[in-house]
Order: structure tokens, then sequence, then C-alpha cells
């Protein structure tokens, strides 16, 4: 009996990870990457959000929890995108290292110059968001700005790797500009576009497009018929040249609404690696930008 | 040696004047290229605050047009400015939440056969609802962390007979090695439904297991202390042990013993079957000195009782608002006592050896979600025992339950369900229909998996 609890145990703890990483949790699949970049092979990241998964819709999962638990650093969104999940697992974690306030709990919206901060909120507006719109990794002067507070971070964390981390900063940098060049050959400026959620704005905000209307009513709450008749009427007007969604959430709505308008649906990622060729945050701005082209 | 100094001394003022020059030439390319450079950001920062100002104005404008009358209700605050009911921040006011519980109910049994109805052979308490329109509860939550150190968490259901103590504990947040301790009044992790509150069930009333062995809210609040553990493992598994002052009053009873007289034990683990599904499962047991009146009408048993669970969740989410969950629990009792009746003082031996067991499967898609449940006793184990004779109890009591939920959003829940239940032994079902309506408001605690 006793041979087959240590067999069964003995595993367990030899495959605890190895000490010479960091180990880093990032919630959504772009903090991920942006982790990879900057961190390189001196940290190991799990990633809890998968990327076919609304980060609105999710639930604190046991497996989130552990792997909290063994984490030197927490990387998330913030901006109360993860609040329905990432209380209970910081709180469930029993991970001094990551609780607020330490610098292994790391809110990646402390470095955003937040949009849509509304003014007073109630839930009579819909699951809106209290502290501005959460959706800014569509923002490479934004995301700059998050990889640089990373690579503080952890080069705080880690001493004897700080020039590295520094190092990496300064290659991200580096591509960053190099990629805008094509990404800004995307002529966007004055455009007009439909949305499906409220997705989309620091990548119209930056790249000089517009979006008049959106098929939600209010952030969350499905669409009524009597909405979309009158979508249909102001599309009409203003003429849209498209509608912007995500795969996993509004395109059947979307569809059906471009087949009476004839605006074309542009499907976007919402996040890396949720359509094909999306693997890091790059590759992912490369598909956002050629599919608004 | 002065020569010296005094030709040093001369040849750097005669080379000063040049060099100040370069210097101030270099820096007056340097200023105009500054200057050049914070022109370009200064226009690019213009251009930025434009838009900005442009979707400010958007937003106003749609939320004038979207929401006028919640508009005027709601009072402005400043931007930035967080300030609490007496002008404090944030940080001087814990988070509150209020979950109203109301429902409607229709039975074919009378309010006085419902109130009388208990399961024979395993308790005499009737059900609570009354036909017509009930309120549960308005449950209170208020939590937040005490220091670096605890976070305190308060649940107070607020009922027409007045406000309850639920839940009133602490819980450490700076314990090394995953261990976390709990310590005040709150619901034991004894198997699953316990922990639960009940506007978080998925169906208005709690499993008929607990019902038979724990009464209609579980194990309930108790006294005690928890001590939890979870290991840096590459699975989740969680143990946790508990001492609770034992006040259930079918399971223990509050006179049972001097002090603490409740213990339990339990294990709960889980895996990922796939990136979109994830079992949960394990083993627990409560155990401890009995004394109750509500086992058997009209005698008190003083004895010792242990149960025993066996929980498993098995939860499916391929898309984000779609998504499948199946439950079950068995529960074991084991059970042995002198009976004293109250009439006569005749005592006798009591052994029960009982279980029961539910299953369930809800399936969410959008904002409607689905439920069935059964649930029976008696399954493997059905033996009671008076005086050393098994009783016979007559038919193995059980209940099957279909419901249906709209949620409008996540903070309202309107749940149509129906329960045909045989658990009354006596030859007469209870039919009954449930129209029950949830609103959540406040702070919103993230739910537990």
């Amino acid at each position: 009996m006793r041979n087959i609890i240590l067999g069964l145990f003995l595993p367990l703890l030899l495959t605890t990870p190895a000490l010479a990483d960091m180990n880093i949790v990032a919630t959504l699949p772009w903090i991920g990457s942006l982790a990879r970049e900057i961190g390189g092979d001196q940290v190991t990241v799990t990633t809890l959000v998968k990327p076919n998964q609304d980060p609105h819709f999710l639930e604190a999962k046991p497996s989130m929890i552990i792997a909290a638990r063994k984490a030197d650093m927490i990387i998330y969104n913030g901006l109360d995108l993860e609040i329905g999940y990432l209380p209970i697992v910081l709180e469930s974690a029993r991970n001094p290292k990551i609780v607020p306030g330490k610098p292994g709990n790391f809110d990646c919206s402390r470095f955003v110059h937040v949009i849509e901060k509304p003014t007073a909120v109630d839930r009579s507006m819909g699951d809106i968001h209290p502290l501005g719109n959460p959706h800014y990794h569509f923002s490479p002067a934004n995301v700059l700005r998050v990889a640089q507070g990373m690579a503080d971070v952890l080069a705080d964390l880690d001493r004897t790797h700080v020039d590295f981390y520094r190092q990496n900063f300064k290659g991200f940098a580096a591509k960053v500009e190099a990629h805008r060049k094509q990404w800004e050959s995307v002529n966007l400026k004055g455009k007009e576009f439909v949305a499906y959620h409220r997705n989309f704005e620091y990548l119209a905000a930056e790249f000089g497009f517009r979006i008049v209307d959106y098929i939600e009513p209010k952030p969350g709450i499905p669409p009524s018929a009597s909405h979309i008749e009158n979508l249909i009427e102001d599309m009409k007007s203003d003429k849209p040249i498209g509608i912007l969604v995500t795969p996993g959430y509004g395109l059947k709505e979307s569809e059906s609404l471009s087949a009476r308008t004839g605006a074309k649906v542009v499907i976007l990622p919402q996040d890396v690696g949720a359509m094909p060729g999306t693997d890091d945050w790059f590759a992912f701005m490369d598909t956002v930008l050629a599919a608004l082209r | 040696m002065r020569t010296r100094i005094i030709a040093a001394a001369v040849f750097m003022a005669a080379f000063m004047p040049f060099s100040v020059c370069r210097a101030a030439e270099e820096l007056e390319s340097r200023l105009n290229q500054l200057d050049a450079e914070l022109g370009s950001q200064g226009e690019i920062i213009r251009e930025q605050q434009k838009t900005i100002e442009g979707l400010r104005a958007e937003l106003t404008k749609q939320k004038e047009q979207e929401t006028p009358a919640q508009e005027a209700a709601t009072p402005v605050t400043k931007a930035g400015g967080v300030s609490g009911f007496f002008g404090g921040s944030a940080l001087t006011n814990p988070n509150i939440s209020l979950v109203l519980d109301t429902f409607a109910h229709t039975s074919d049994l009378k309010d006085d056969e419902l109130e009388s109805r208990g399961i024979p052979g395993f308790t005499t308490s009737g059900l609570e609802q009354q036909n017509g329109f009930n309120l549960r509860a308005a449950e209170l939550f208020i939590f937040a962390p005490v220091d670096p150190y605890f976070n305190l968490y308060v649940n107070l259901p607020v009922t027409e007979d007045g406000i309850e103590l639920e839940e009133a504990y602490a819980v450490t947040t700076a314990l090394p090695e995953g261990l976390q301790a709990k310590g005040g009044k709150f619901k034991s992790n004894f198997s699953r439904l316990n922990a639960q509150h009940p506007h978080t069930w998925d169906f208005y009333d709690i499993a008929l297991p607990y019902r038979a062995f724990l009464g209609d809210e579980g194990l309930g609040g108790e006294k005690g202390v928890q001590l939890t553990w979870l290991p840096a493992w590459p699975v989740y598994t969680q143990f946790g042990a508990e001492a609770l002052q034992g006040e259930n009053d079918l399971l223990f009873g509050a006179d049972a013993a001097n002090g603490p007289h409740a213990f339990s034990l339990f294990v709960k683990a889980s895996v990922d079957t796939t990136d979109n599904s994830t079992l949960y499962f394990g083993p627990s047991v409560l155990f401890g000195k009995t004394k109750t009146e509500n086992i058997v009408d009209g005698a008190e048993l003083d004895g010792e009782s242990a149960l025993y669970g066996l929980e498993a969740v098995w939860k499916w989410k391929p898309q984000p608002r779609q998504g499948l969950t199946l439950q079950g629990e068995y529960l074991y009792l084991d059970q042995d006592g002198d009976l004293t009746d109250a009439e006569t003082g005749d005592v006798e031996s009591l052994c029960r050896r009982q279980d029961g067991f539910y299953v369930q499967g809800i399936y969410q898609l959008n904002r409607w979600r689905f439920g069935a449940r059964y649930d029976a006793l008696e399954l493997l184990a059905d033996s009671f025992k008076r005086a050393g004779e098994k009783e016979n109890l007559g038919e193995t009591p059980w209940r099957a339950t279909g419901s249906v939920e709209f949620n409008p959003s996540e903070f309202t829940r309107i749940r149509l369900q129906y329960n045909h239940d045989e658990s009354g032994r006596d030859d007469r079902s209870n039919d009954e229909a449930i129209l029950q309506f949830l609103f959540g408001i406040g702070a919103h605690a993230a739910h537990t998996f």
C-alpha cells in the first residue's frame, strides 16, 4: 500500500518545474505573447485563457488556481476585464508573491492611456466596463508602454538578468517600429465601420478610422429586432464600409446584418491565436490590419 | 612651480571662449532639434486629444440617448474622485452586495401538509415553502481585506423573521506553502452543495440527500476553524480539515457534547479533460457526536454519526455562452446511538446505515439554462434498526426535477421549476411548481468553480 501511495505522489513532486526560470502566469494570450518577447528563455509562461475563449464570460477553474499557486508573477489585462475569475484565482492560490500590492501582481493597464472612461455608470447600462475600455491590446502605442513596464518589473524581480530583459525590450521596441510602417501603410483615415462589441476603439483611435454604430445596444446585451431595424436605417444613410466582429462573439448577427445592408463583414481575431496565423502579437496585429485593408 | 600654474591658467583662458563657443553652437542645434521634435509630438498629442474628445462627446451623446431616466437619478461623480459615504476613500468601505431571493409556489398539497412533510426514517422537519408568494431572503454580503494578512467575509440573510448571521469568518492570505486557515462561522467544505449559498444553487431547493441528512440548507454556517493545503503539484489537489461546534440540529446538535464535537476531512482534485472541459471530484467525511429530536417523532437520539460524501462535477464550455454541467454526489450515513422516548423515557438502540444520491445536468445556451435532476435515498443502504430490528419504512423516497431559466443579465435570474416529489413515503406525491426571481446588486464576487 505504501509503495502505491509513494508511486502516485513521487512523480508529482519530481515534475515541479526547474527553479532557474521565472514562472509567469498570463491571463490572456496576447499578454502571454508579450511576456515571452520580454522574458525570453528566462521565463516559463502559462496562459490561463485560451485564444478561442471570450474573457468576458470565463469562470475560475481549479487549473488556473494551481497555475497561480506556483507563479512568481501574474500578469493581467486589468480594467475589470478579468473580474469574473481573477479575484477568486488570486484569493484561492495562497501565493503571497502575487497578491495585489506585490511586484509579482502586474496589472498591464497601469501603463495604458485608457479611453472611454465613463463618468457615471450603473448596471442599467449593461455590462459596461466602469474603468474604461479594456481592449487596448489592439494599440501598438499602449502595448509598447506595457512591454516597457513589464521589462522593468522582470528586471526588478530577477536581478541576475537585468540587462537581458532591458535588451529584449529594446529589441521589441525596434520590432514594433519596423512593423508600424507596414501597419500604417493601410490607409484607414476617416473610414467608417459598424462593430458588434466595443472591442476595437483603441484600434480606431490609433489608426484614424471611426466606429459609427454598434450591433449590441448595450455591452453584453444582445440586439432586439427593433434595434436591428433602426441600425439598418442608420446604416443606409451612414454607409459604413464594414462590420467589425470577432469569430466567437456576434458573428451570426453580423452576417445577417451584412446580408441586409451590403456592408461587408470584417472578421478580426479577438486575441493572439484566435485565428490561423496569429501565433504572436505581431502576427496578430498583421492579421488585424490586413483584414481592414 | 608658480609659473607653470600661471602658464596653464593662461592657456586655459585662451581656449575657454573657443570651447564655450562650440558648446553653445552644439547646444543651439540640439535645442532646435528638440524644438522640432516637440512640435511634431505636440501635433500628435493634439491629434490624439481631438480623437479622445470626439470619442468622449460621442459617448455622452450615446448615453443621453440610451438612458435618460437613469442618468438623471445617478449622481455624477467627478472623474477620479472616488469617495465613500462619509467622504472617505474606497479603502474605508468594504464591498457590499445584496441578493434578493423571492418566489411563487404552487403545490397540490395544502400548506399544513407541506409543513408536516418530513422523510420518515431521516427527518421530521417539513417543507418551508407555502402556496403563493414567498420571500426566502435578501442576502447581504460584506467582504474586504482586513490587512495584508486577513480577508473578512460576512453573510447576513435578512428574512421576514429578522437578520441571521449565517457566516462571518476571516481567512489568512499570507501563510506559506499553500496553507490557508479560516476561522469564525462559515459553511463547511464537506461535499459540494454545503458551501454554496442558496442563490447559487442550480435549482430552487437543495438535493434530497442533503435535506435528509443535514436539513434544508445543508450543514449551514457552523462556528469553528478550517485548515486547507494546496500543494504546488501539477494537478490541483486540495486537502482540508475542520473542527466545528456541531450545532446542526439534524446531524449533530448543540447539546451533544461540550465544546467542538463535529469534524470534517476532505480532498478536492481537478483536471482539465480538454481545453474547454474540466472535471472536479473528491471524497469527504463529516463526523461527530449527535443529540437530536428531529430524526424520530417524539424521541431523542444520543449517539455518534459519520457522513461520507463523494462529489463529481464535469463542466464543458465550448462557446462563451454555451455549456453543459453534469454533477452528482453520493452521501452515506453511519449512525449509532440511544433513542429515548420523550413520554415514557424508554431507551432503545438506533443503528442507521442509509445513503442517498443525486445526479443533475444543466445545459446553457445564451441567456437560457435548462436543468434536470434526479435524487433518491436508500440506493445501496437502507438499514434503519430500532432495538436491533430492521424497520420497514415504506417506499424508497425519490424526486425528479426539471427547470428552465431565463437570465436577462448576469445579475438577474428567472427560474421556473417543477418537482415531482415522492419522498413522503405516504402514497401522496408533492407535485409543485416554483417561479423564482433572483436579483443581485452591488459588488459582484467571482464565483468559485
